[in-house]
């Protein structure tokens, strides 16, 4: 089932002859998990944005759950749950009182909401944050409370503008595996923005790469690899203070002090890694063509 | 949680959250109700009294009522202006755009939840600027009804420059402007009879001209007929503005 079907959308902001966002087709389906891509100034933002009705559209059509988004403008919000990429905006409220009143907003009842608030304060670890005012949060402390707020009363779309940003490792490891979680056993559709290709790589089912507002690759991160670049990286680590020891044969070229990178074949892989002398080695890594390498292919094209 | 559990919020239901969401703005607002809604009527009070007292009982009055009403100006009119152009600034109207709620419910909520965050400072000028000046009041059970019919349009002139202006400075400014001539124009804390024509002819146009009327006949007295055509002038001109708001406020698209 289609979640979101866009069609020919185009955004020209007020006072602008460049479009932020031209002729973007798109469909979203039920239970995946999509992966916007783009750098800064890509139209990613204002493409949710417009998912979620905050940005009208110049031309072309947005439908959620085959309803046109601006027929009732309170499908949306019933249907989705938004997480912005801005700071949070309840700044006098507490962090219970916060994920409470958006429970109940979103149509839980009382007794719902407070039991969604202790489970959403449970799943991200924010028990110990409960009474604090959100000023006083530190800036990743605001950013999972913004998480949980956009998970609140469980929507079935979720749509989140960089997600992990100002999050430690620890915290953006349970935030993917609570994402995760929501889709496995809820079927949640997540679509997300990143810039972060090598975070999205561990989640994403289906990506999409903007530039300059259009939108570039759309397809699984395999099928465009597959497009893109089939050739293997091989990752060679060196004592940094040991001149690398490699067979002539190897083309080979230094990405840092002590770490170089072959790119080979698929044919070529054995022969090679039969070539090194395994001993002079401190470590190597094997690996196709990954989300960044795609993403960076693109941005390239586009220089 | 399913989602089948979850319903589109009933209108009460979704009023009485913003009230409380909004109620939250306490935290940063006392200070400046102690400070700006109490004090400087009051102090206002004390200076205009001294002239006052000569004028005798109806101008002493004039200095009560209209002080009231500039308490409730700063405590209604521009912190809604504040309110509104900070919610634009940092993002909130987006997070209230992005939840099943109407947009007049908010509207309505902040407006109610800054009347009475305003009740206290009232109170206090009230108390204190009628001993100060020495009016002997005699408050009518309409006063219940005058009260938010007062504030109401005020804080729709709030929210209307809160909505329109480009950032927070700038509602700033342009609402302590308002608050300056809607206090000037017409008789709010002057008589009449101490003020131009011109003076008295722009200030029907001002709510603070019907709020310090309703509020004179309600406090000290004595109601007049006139009572009625103020509330009724305060109740439609809280309609018109509440109409201009919804048209100007950033929010979803429609």
């Amino acid at each position: 089932m289609v979640v979101y079907d866009i069609r020919d959308l185009v955004k020209i902001y007020p006072g602008q002859t460049t479009p932020a966002n031209r002729n973007i087709t798109l469909q979203i389906e039920q239970g995946e998990i999509f992966g916007l891509l783009g750098d800064n100034g890509a139209g990613k933002s204002t493409l949710v944005r417009q998912m979620v009705n905050l940005v009208r559209s110049t031309s072309g059509s947005i439908t959620l759950f085959g309803q046109p988004i601006q027929r009732d403008p309170l499908f949306v919000p019933m249907n989705v749950g938004y997480m912005p990429q801005d700071g949070l905006a309840l700044n006098n409220l507490t962090v219970d009182e916060a994920l409470f009143f958006t429970s109940h907003l979103r149509g839980l009842s009382r007794a719902d909401a407070n039991r969604e608030r202790d489970t959403l304060l449970d799943l991200l670890q924010m028990r110990e944050l409960r009474s604090k005012i959100i000023p006083r949060l530190s800036g990743g402390e605001k950013r999972l409370l913004q998480i949980a707020i956009a998970l609140a009363s469980n929507p079935p779309v979720l749509i989140l503008d960089e997600p992990t940003n100002n999050l430690d490792p620890q915290r953006r490891k349970l935030v993917w595996e609570t994402l995760r979680r929501r889709n496995r056993e809820n079927g949640t559709t997540i679509i997300f923005i990143t810039h972060d290709a090598i975070e999205a790589e561990k989640v994403v089912q289906r990506v999409g790469i903007m530039r300059e507002g259009g939108l570039v690759a759309l397809g699984k991160p395999s099928e465009l690899k597959a497009l893109v670049d089939k050739k293997l990286r091989l990752e060679l680590f060196f004592s940094p203070d040991t001149p690398p020891c490699l067979p002539p044969t190897l083309p080979c070229r230094k990405l840092d002090a002590g770490r170089w990178l072959v790119l080979l074949e698929w044919d070529e892989m054995m022969p090679a890694l039969n070539r090194l002398d395994l001993s002079q080695l401190d470590d190597f890594r094997l690996y196709s063509a990954t989300l960044e390498d795609l993403y960076l292919h693109y941005a390239k094209q586009s220089a | 949680m399913q989602n089948s559990q979850r319903r589109r919020p009933a209108i009460l239901v979704q009023l009485a959250d913003l009230f409380l969401i909004q109620l939250s703005n306490w935290r940063w607002s006392w200070r400046s109700a102690l400070i700006v809604g109490t004090a400087a009527p009051l102090g206002s009070i004390v200076a205009l009294g001294i002239f006052a007292r000569s004028a005798g009982p109806e101008a002493l009055a004039y200095v009560l009522t209209g002080n009231m009403v500039l308490s409730l100006m700063f405590e209604n009119l521009d912190k809604v202006c504040s309110n509104f152009s900070y919610m634009r600034e940092v993002g909130t109207l987006n997070y209230f755009a992005t939840l099943p709620i109407q947009r007049c419910m908010l509207v309505l909520a902040t407006v109610l939840a800054f009347l009475t965050l305003s009740l206290p400072s009232l109170l206090v000028t009230l108390c204190l600027g009628s001993m100060i000046l020495g009016v002997s009041l005699a408050p009518h059970p309409v006063i219940l009804l005058v009260i938010p019919l007062a504030a109401i349009p005020l804080s729709g002139i709030g929210a209307l420059i809160g909505t329109s202006t480009r950032n927070p400075q700038e509602a700033s400014s342009i609402s302590l402007l308002a608050t300056l001539v809607l206090l000037g124009l017409g008789p709010v804390i002057v008589p009449p009879s101490r003020l131009p024509g011109i003076m008295l002819t722009l200030g029907r146009l001002s709510p603070a001209t019907y709020a310090a009327s309703a509020l004179r006949q309600a406090l000290p007295g004595p109601l007049t007929p006139r009572l009625w055509l103020d509330m009724a002038v305060l109740a439609g001109l809280s309609v018109v503005i509440f109409w201009l708001v919804g048209l100007k406020m950033d929010w979803r698209q429609q």
